[in-house]
C-alpha cells in the first residue's frame, strides 16, 4: 500500500512537471500568454528566495542581527557589480558565516 | 566526433557546477526526510524509493507525515497536488522551448525539473541546442543523485545527526537565486515583478498560506506583464 501511495504521488509530481512540455497538448500560447510566462523566472525565484531571508517561524525578521538580511545584502551589491554567479554565493556566504559567527 | 562527446560532456559537468550550492544547500532537508521516514516507520527502501522515483522535496517530507498519521489517500494526494502545482507554471514557461525537442530529453528534463532546475533555465538559449541540453540534464541529474544521497545519509545515519535545518545552508538557495535575479534586472516591469514577488511572498509565508508562494508568483508576474503593456501602450 505505502508503494501505491508513494506511486500515485510520484505520478502526480511527474505530471505537474511535464504535462506542458508534450507537445501534443492542444494550446497554443499567444503573444500575450508568452509575455506573461517570461515574467515566471524573476517572480518564482525572488518568491521562494525573500522568505528565507526575511521570515523566521511565520514571524518577519528585520532585525540587524539577522544574518541572512546582512549576507543578502553583500550579494544583492555583488550580483549588481559583477553579474558572476560563483562571486555572488561566494561573498554571501562568507558573510554568512562571519556574521553567523559573532 | 569524439571531440563533440568531449563537448556535451564539459556542458554537463558545467551544469552541476552551477548547481552545486543548491544541491549542497538542500543537505539538511534530504536528511530530513529520510530519517523522518524511518521514524515513521517506513523502511529504507520505501524511504529511498521515494526520493527515487517522486523526486519531490517538500512534497516527500509532507507525504511521510500524512501517511505515518493514516490520512486518507484523497487527503495525501491533494495535498501533493497542491505543492507540487507551481511545477506546471515551469512547464508552461519551458513549453515553447521544449516541446519540440526528442521525446527521451523531454522526458528526462520533464523528470528533473525542480524549482532548482527552473533557476538555472532563465539563459536566452537555455533548452535551444544539445550543448543545452547536456548542460541541464548535468544540472537536474547531479542535484537528483544529491538528493537521493542526502535521503540515504538521512535514512543511515539520521538518528544520530542533530537537525540541521537551522545551520543555515539555505542562504546558498536565496544566493544563488540572488546571482540568477538581479543582474537580470534591466527593465522597470521585471523590476516592478520582482518588488512586488518580494512583498507578496514575505507577506504571505508570514500568514502561513499554503499556496503563498504560487500566489505571489502569480501576481508578480501580473504586475510585471501590466507594467509591461503600459509601457508598451505609450
Amino acid at each position: 500500500m505505502t508503494y501505491i501511495t508513494i506511486l500515485l504521488v510520484a505520478v502526480i509530481i511527474f505530471t505537474s512537471r511535464y504535462l506542458f512540455l508534450e507537445g501534443k497538448l492542444p494550446i497554443r500560447l499567444g503573444t500575450n500568454a508568452r509575455d506573461f510566462l517570461s515574467f515566471s523566472g524573476p517572480a518564482v525565484l525572488t518568491a521562494i528566495c525573500m522568505p528565507i531571508i526575511f521570515v523566521k517561524d511565520d514571524q518577519l525578521n528585520i532585525a540587524i542581527s539577522n544574518p541572512y538580511l546582512g549576507a543578502a545584502i553583500v550579494s544583492i551589491v555583488a550580483a549588481w557589480k559583477t553579474g558572476n554567479i560563483y562571486w555572488t554565493v561566494g561573498l554571501g556566504v562568507l558573510v554568512f558565516i562571519v556574521y553567523g559567527s559573532f | 566526433m569524439k571531440k563533440n562527446k568531449q563537448v556535451y560532456r564539459f556542458a554537463a559537468y558545467k551544469g552541476a557546477l552551477d548547481m552545486l550550492p543548491l544541491s549542497l544547500a538542500v543537505l539538511p532537508w534530504g536528511i530530513l526526510f529520510g530519517s523522518l521516514a524511518v521514524q515513521r516507520g517506513f523502511s529504507w527502501l520505501e524511504a529511498q524509493a521515494f526520493s527515487a522515483i517522486a523526486f519531490g522535496g517538500a512534497v516527500q517530507i509532507v507525504a511521510i507525515e500524512l501517511i505515518a498519521d493514516d490520512a486518507s489517500l484523497w487527503t495525501i494526494l491533494f495535498s501533493a497536488l497542491v505543492i507540487t502545482s507551481r511545477h506546471f507554471l515551469y512547464g508552461l514557461t519551458l513549453r515553447e522551448r521544449l516541446k519540440k525537442q526528442p521525446l527521451r530529453w523531454r522526458l528526462s528534463l520533464g523528470f528533473l525539473l525542480t524549482d532548482e532546475l527552473f533557476a538555472l533555465s532563465g539563459h536566452r538559449h537555455a533548452y535551444k541546442n544539445r550543448l543545452r541540453l547536456y548542460y541541464a540534464l548535468g544540472a537536474g541529474g547531479s542535484f537528483y543523485i544529491a538528493w537521493n544521497l542526502w535521503t540515504f545519509i538521512g535514512i543511515v545515519a539520521g538518528a544520530y545527526l542533530p537537525d540541521l535545518t537551522d545551520l543555515g545552508l539555505d542562504f546558498a538557495i536565496a544566493a544563488t537565486f540572488i546571482a540568477l535575479v538581479v543582474p537580470n534586472i534591466k527593465t522597470l516591469p521585471v523590476l516592478i515583478t520582482v518588488v512586488v514577488a518580494g512583498i507578496a511572498s514575505v507577506t504571505f509565508a508570514t500568514l502561513g498560506l499554503e499556496l503563498g508562494l504560487i500566489m505571489a508568483g502569480l501576481l508578480a508576474m501580473t504586475a510585471g506583464f501590466s507594467a509591461n503593456l503600459w509601457k508598451r501602450s505609450r
